[in-house]
């Protein structure tokens, strides 16, 4: 029953995270993914993640942020393994060191710790804003940015559905562990996972008729019984992400975008404990899976 | 047993529950559930569900619980297949104490038919879904298939048996969910809110596999609000009050305590309510009243 859903939704509190205004958070969300796709610089990356572990610390959702998380270790694990022996990047590549029969490449290191780094920073940005924020407010917020209403409406009710769809997995595991059911990796999918989707089939059904029959979609003034204040704080902090893109484009093109993949010396040693460490947690996990499709 | 606790829906700390009222002298029972100082706390937001119950349930008795919403019903129900742990106490079903065992273990043992069949349904036929149960349990393809045709029958559904679930009308789906745990033969059964959302004509049928189900000897525990339905089918009635246990007796005796009805703003049956204005001892149903009135009739001398 217990530890079955990851709870990808808004943690309730009052920190100063809490009551930024949305589009605040919004707008440093999208300026993090402008930026994470612009450089392959792993340190700027990793820097960036840091400061978005520093916001979470200061929203005081640590708990549920990092169950979300894992989920992104056997990822990151597999991102530096295969990119250390196969680079996705052009040749020639630098040999380091070897490996069992596998050579490991400098521009492979680099490659993988960069879009280790994207994926955490970007991932950390957006979960902060996503348990910080109630999807309400957000709605509320994107309305006065004159986003259509359609449009807004979607997102909001996508980011509303996820907790609701964490619990229906949760009861139906429960049924279905009633019944036995043994199994908790690749086995228990289909019995677990026809229920959930065929309820969100019928939910939306539901959803859509109930909207319609509430007027959705009829032209007119939209009201909200939350209401969202913009404070100069919020300005500012909004005004902040805008010069902090500003910024990093001009240091990007000025710097050859921060490319260190030729010039970034890493030694074999790091290399190998790198690798030997994210190829010990890729094992792991892989091993794990098939432990419990076995069990099954 | 948390001074901190707050109550199920998040109100102040609860006072402690009167001494349970247990109607007439105490049967003695062999428990097939054997609940001791039974408490739990949910660990988000230290919310107290239970509190000290303690309750025995025989073997082939069939228990109703009743309450408020949020007065602890479901998640006593819980603990009797192990998808809840208590935080403190004790709980044992057919001999097994559910403290270490997985809910999985004890699926042969008890078996929990939850609200919405649609939780538990996911084949591509109905036979199929009633295969399920009795195949995680190990057992031989010749023994399941006969379980599944013994299901079939009991409930009426060699009709639908070769249909998709999801085309199936919703009160057939429910008796489905009841039939996928019935192949699985466990002792004790723990039906949650079988009738809602039921027509009149698929209660009925409820409540005659309710008895069939005792009459081959198993237990059955039911979470209701349907008091018509508990007033004709259980033995003995658990009303829940704040994550308290405030008494266990037979529906009689809970209807016509008035403590009882009053602080747990429930509702007895009409006939119950008909027979008690008359005077007359509560009745459990039209028929109980008629044959108490009758009976009446024949000793003053008029029938």
């Amino acid at each position: 029953m217990q530890g079955v859903a990851v709870p990808v939704s808004l943690v309730a509190g009052n920190s100063i995270i809490h009551r930024l205004n949305p589009i605040a958070k919004l707008a440093w969300v999208v300026v993090v993914l402008v930026i994470a796709f612009m450089t392959r610089n792993p340190l700027f990356l990793l820097a960036l993640a840091v400061v978005g572990l520093v916001l979470v610390t200061a929203a005081g959702i640590w708990r549920s942020f990092s169950r979300v998380m894992l989920i992104l270790l056997p990822i990151g694990t597999s991102l530096i393994v295969f990119q250390a022996v196969a680079p996705a990047f052009p040749r020639p590549w630098t040999p380091i060191t070897t490996f069992g029969p596998f050579t490991i490449y400098q521009e492979g290191i680099y490659s993988g710790l960069s879009l280790l780094s994207r994926a955490v920073s970007m991932t950390v940005f957006a979960l902060v804003m996503i348990m910080t924020t109630h999807p309400s407010d957000l709605f509320t917020s994107l309305k006065r940015l004159r986003v259509p209403y359609v449009l807004n409406f979607m997102l909001a009710m996508t980011l509303q559905l996820i907790p609701v769809l964490q619990r229906e997995i949760g009861v139906v595991m429960s049924a279905q562990k009633s019944r036995g059911m043994k199994s908790t990796g690749f086995g228990a999918v289909l019995p677990s996972f026809v229920p959930v989707f065929a309820g969100a089939i019928e939910r939306v059904q539901q959803l859509s008729i109930s909207l319609e029959s509430r007027a959705f979609g009829s032209s007119g003034i939209k009201t909200s019984y939350r209401q969202v204040s913009v404070r100069p704080f919020d300005w500012l902090i909004g005004a902040m992400a805008v010069a902090f893109l500003i910024a990093c484009i001009a240091i990007f093109l000025t710097n050859n975008f921060l490319d260190m993949s030729r010039t970034l010396v890493i030694p074999a040693e790091l290399s190998l404990i790198l690798v030997g460490l994210s190829a010990l947690g890729f094992v792991g996990f892989v091993g794990s899976a098939i432990w419990l499709i076995v069990r099954a | 047993m948390t001074a901190t606790a707050t109550g199920p829906s998040g109100g102040p700390t609860i006072p402690r529950a009167d001494a349970v009222f247990t109607g007439g002298p105490a049967m003695p029972r062999q428990g097939a559930v054997e609940v001791e100082h039974l408490t739990h706390v949910y660990p988000s937001g230290k919310v107290l569900a239970l509190e000290d119950v303690s309750v025995s349930i025989g073997h082939g008795e069939i228990v109703g619980v009743v309450g408020q919403n949020g007065s602890g019903k479901t998640t006593f129900s819980k603990h009797l297949n192990g998808l809840l742990k208590p935080t403190s106490g004790r709980v044992v079903v057919n001999g097994i104490d559910t403290a270490g065992k997985r809910v999985q273990e004890l699926a042969a043992h008890v078996g929990y038919v939850f609200q919405n069949p649609n939780h538990q349904l996911f084949a591509t036929t109905v036979q199929a879904d009633l295969a399920f149960g009795p195949q995680n349990l190990g057992l031989p393809e010749d023994e399941v298939q006969a379980r599944v045709e013994r299901a079939i029958e009991f409930f009426g559904l060699q009709h639908v048996r070769e249909l998709h679930p999801y085309r199936i009308s919703f009160p057939m789906r429910k008796l489905v969910g009841i039939a996928g745990i019935y192949t699985m033969q466990p002792a004790i059964f723990v039906l949650d809110e079988p009738t809602t959302g039921q027509d009149h004509v698929t209660t009925q049928v409820i409540n005659t596999l309710i008895r069939r189900l005792r009459d081959e000897g198993a237990t059955v525990v039911c979470v209701s609000h349907d008091m018509p339905l508990l007033a004709d089918v259980v033995d003995r009635l658990l009303v829940m009050w704040n994550a308290h246990l405030i008494a266990d007796a037979s529906p009689r005796e809970v209807f016509s305590n008035t403590e009882v009805m009053a602080r747990t703003k429930l509702e007895p049956p009409q006939v119950t309510s008909i027979s008690m204005q008359l005077g007359r001892r509560p009745a459990l149903s039209v028929d109980d009243l008629a044959t108490d009135l009758e009976s009446n009739l024949t000793s003053v001398g008029v029938a």
